[in-house]
């Protein structure tokens, strides 16, 4: 049975700039928007879509991700033909590779895809935060006569130079492909997402395995080789909320846009684009007499009795009396002690923050950095926690670290 | 089988006590009450079930069961959709001679043949108006070990002469225990109106199958109608019934009252964390958002599922999924149901509002601490 198009997706990457976070589990994997993982997003855009098959890429610590997909059931991805299926690499009867590159990563599951026998593919990336009808970009794809599309976004010009970048025709034919140029064409960067008509995907990806000199990436060759042959490109303009997380700031950043749909147009209370997540399991939050909560996000399991303001708390949060959480994202599991003040941070899942211990700052003028303390970790009493700290081991009471 | 079995199989009466609660029960039974944030009734005792090992749950259903349905699906969430076993509803058997059954034995007649070609040696059957994190497992070692032919659990408990008159009122039947010193039953009587300490029965026994089959054929054959009353009053002289003292929390419905205080009480601590450990108890997923307090929004002990908004003030309050209390808005000492929406400047007090209730802008409703103030589902006052 052919089906249409059918999702891949790539969750393989480390995700080194997001440090403590990504040291036990891959990026698709980490915490979103109180009750979510990264790859929801693309998960449950696809299922909104329509899309029933889908294959995830994984290579870097894959354990987290392989235990969340599970059979796929809370995206309503277990299905009897098609769903969601985990994809790392795997030896070969004539040797086995890791992934090599984007495009070598597809490259070794074309088996895989030719099970469905799809007319088009859609190669998405486990590290976007986005909400996007991958049924409308498919209807583009097939209005334009395509063979391959790429969704873009606008950007400003002075920022231009840092994304890849598509110079496009009245038409939205793309005639030139910059990847961050110092003198952009164009401010139309590259949003990682593409459908290909699967003909002609697979023909480039065997090509391309075949030379020696490529880095077996979408960007850097596969792009630039459909480029050199004339093929049917085009743009398909992407207008909606869309995050690229792969930083400590912009992952932070994302997380309080979530406090305000009503200005950073990410809404996850859209009952028409549901985003999907597996359940905690836990019972209601609780507010305690004494706490003051205001403009966050909470969910089931935590225990407030504290202060909470302007943040995001994951599953079964503990705030503690005379606790100051503010600008901060506190994820799964973490405790804060009586009396702790953490600020303008991102916290692991099941860290405890001691009493009276500081982690991070309100801003300042000179000052901006978001404090990040990686999973497991154990923050003594008293101890101190700069503003710039990256903290992936225990650190002692009355301990400072910068 | 591995250690993980108990070698029993489960039913549930989700109808049972139905007429104690009028209002809630209106468009749906016992069982699929909605209670503590996001659960309904049925979720403990299933639960409890699935925790102890049991992966085989029948439910015989009798009326006014949509809901109950549409809540379990194929019973996924409680990890029951299982090749042997699982979850099975059954509702009323039309095209036998039976109507609508009224008592336990009627109904455990309509399930005569599952019983048969069942293989579990054990049987739990419990109610669905009791909250409460059992562990059947125990019971059944219990069972196991004494030699009974029946256990029964019960709780040691002052009886709230108020609930008792309740019952009595709508002709709910209600038991107490005389067990002697060996655990034994030697008494047992229907709607006692003494006062102090009784052995209350939760109405959940474990008995074995092949023994349950013969009792309810002879009992359905004499005319017999109610298990308590027919099958272990009769016989208590004859038959080994054993008690089962339970002495966990427990939250039972037993009015609308009742509904209000046992989840009032959840806003302790102690409560809550007694009623939810230590197994787990499951439910259907909703998928909503984390619950999302508004600058402006004044909070002090409540408990609130996921998917509200809240911009105005929530005092000592239980919040089912997706409940919005908009600005200005005062909200104390409420029960408000799954998606229950208070607009602007309303102030509410003692409410028990059902599914999709909307208060709107400015409105004032009031109960009172002895008569909290129901409001029925889809109403918009």
């Amino acid at each position: 049975m052919a089906k249409e198009m059918i999702a891949m997706l790539l969750a393989g990457g480390q995700g080194s700039r997001l440090y403590a976070l990504t040291q036990k589990l891959a990026k698709p994997a980490v915490p979103f928007g109180g009750k979510y993982r990264i790859i929801d997003f693309p998960l449950s855009n696809c299922v909104n879509s329509g899309i029933d098959t889908v294959g995830i890429l994984t290579q870097y610590q894959p354990m987290v991700l392989n235990e969340y997909i599970g059979n796929g059931q809370p995206w309503d991805l277990d299905r009897l033909h098609g769903g969601v299926h985990v994809l790392p690499p795997y030896q070969k009867a004539s040797g086995s590779d890791w992934y090599k590159g984007t495009a070598n990563a597809i490259y070794q599951n074309i088996p895989f895809i030719e099970r469905y026998n799809p007319q088009y593919v859609i190669i998405l990336s486990g590290d976007q935060i986005c909400k996007q009808d991958y049924s409308d970009f498919l209807r583009f794809h097939k209005e334009k006569g395509a063979e391959f599309s790429v969704a873009v976004m606008e950007v400003p010009w002075d920022e231009a130079s840092r994304f890849g970048l598509m110079v496009t025709d009245e038409n939205d034919k793309i005639t030139e492909f910059q990847e961050k140029p110092k003198n952009p064409k164009s401010n139309l960067a590259s949003m990682g997402i593409y459908i290909f008509n699967w003909d002609i995907l697979k023909k480039y990806l065997v090509e391309d395995e075949a030379d020696p000199e490529s880095e077996n990436d979408f960007g850097n060759n596969i792009i630039p080789n459909l480029l050199r042959d004339g093929r049917n490109m085009y743009a398909y303009h992407f207008n909606g909320y869309w995050k690229d997380v792969g930083t400590i700031s912009s992952l932070w950043e994302a997380n309080m846009e979530v406090l305000d749909p009503e200005h950073s147009g990410i809404n996850l209370f859209d009952e028409n684009w549901k985003i999907y997540s597996r359940n905690s399991g836990m019972t209601g939050h609780r507010i305690k007499k004494g706490a003051v909560v205001e403009n966050s996000m909470i969910t089931d399991g935590c225990v407030v009795s504290g202060t909470v303001k302007h943040s995001i708390l994951f599953a079964g949060v503990q705030v503690e009396p005379g606790a100051v959480v503010e600008d901060a994202v506190v994820m799964g599991g973490t405790v804060i002690k009586a009396g702790a003040v953490v600020q303008h941070c991102i916290v692991a899942e099941n860290v405890v923050i001691g009493e009276n211990a500081v982690v991070g700052a309100m801003p300042t003028e000179d000052e901006k950095g978001v404090a990040t303390i990686g999973s497991d970790v154990y923050i003594g009493d008293n101890a101190k926690i700069g503003p710039n700290a990256m903290v992936s081991n225990n650190v002692k009471g009355g301990e400072e670290q910068w | 089988m591995v250690n993980s079995n108990v070698e029993a199989l489960g039913i549930i009466f989700p109808n049972s006590h139905d007429s104690l609660v009028p209002e809630l029960v209106g468009e749906r039974l016992m069982a699929s009450i909605p209670f503590a944030g996001r659960y309904r009734m049925i979720d403990f005792v299933l639960s409890s079930m699935v925790n102890s090992g049991i992966g085989n749950v029948s439910i015989v259903v009798r009326k006014n069961y949509h809901s109950l349905m549409d809540h379990l699906g194929s019973g996924r969430e409680w990890d029951l959709t299982r090749k042997n076993g699982g979850l099975n509803i059954f509702p009323p058997y039309a095209e036998k001679s039976i109507k609508v059954y009224n008592g336990r034995i009627e109904a455990l007649v309509t399930v005569l043949d599952f019983l048969r070609s069942q293989k579990e040696k054990y049987v739990v059957m419990s109610d669905a108006d009791i909250a409460g994190n059992f562990d059947f497992r125990a019971m059944i070692e219990a069972h196991r070990k004494s030699g009974a032919d029946i256990t029964a659990a019960y709780t040691q408990e002052e009886l709230p002469a108020a609930a008792m008159a309740a019952r009595e009122e709508s002709q709910d039947l209600y038991y107490t225990f005389t067990v002697n010193d060996d655990g034994r039953i030697t008494g047992m009587e229907i709607n006692s109106k003494e006062s102090g300490l009784t052995n209350f029965g939760l109405n959940i026994y474990v008995v074995e199958r092949e023994f349950l089959i013969q009792q309810i054929s002879y009992a359905y054959t004499h005319g017999y109608v109610n298990f308590e009353r027919d099958i272990l009053l009769r016989q208590l002289d004859k038959l080994n019934v054993q008690g089962f003292r339970y002495d966990g929390y427990i939250a039972q419905i037993t009015g609308l009252k009742g509904y209000f205080d046992e989840n009032m009480r959840l806003l302790d601590d102690e409560n809550l964390n007694a009623l939810f450990s230590p197994s787990p108890i499951y439910t259907k997923i909703r998928d909503d958002n984390p619950t999302r307090y508004i600058t402006g929004a004044k909070v002090e002990n409540i408990m609130a599922a996921d998917g509200c908004v809240i911009e105005g003030e929530v005092e000592n309050s239980v919040l089912f999924r997706g409940v919005k209390v908009a600005k200005g808005a005062k909200v104390k000492n409420c029960v408000l149901m799954q998606d229950t929406v208070i607009e602007a400047g309303a102030n509410v007090e003692y409410l028990v509002t059902d599914k999709n209730v909307v208060i709107t802008e400015g409105k004032e409703v009031k109960g009172t601490d002895t008569f909290p103030v129901y409001v029925a589902k889809y109403q918009v006052i």
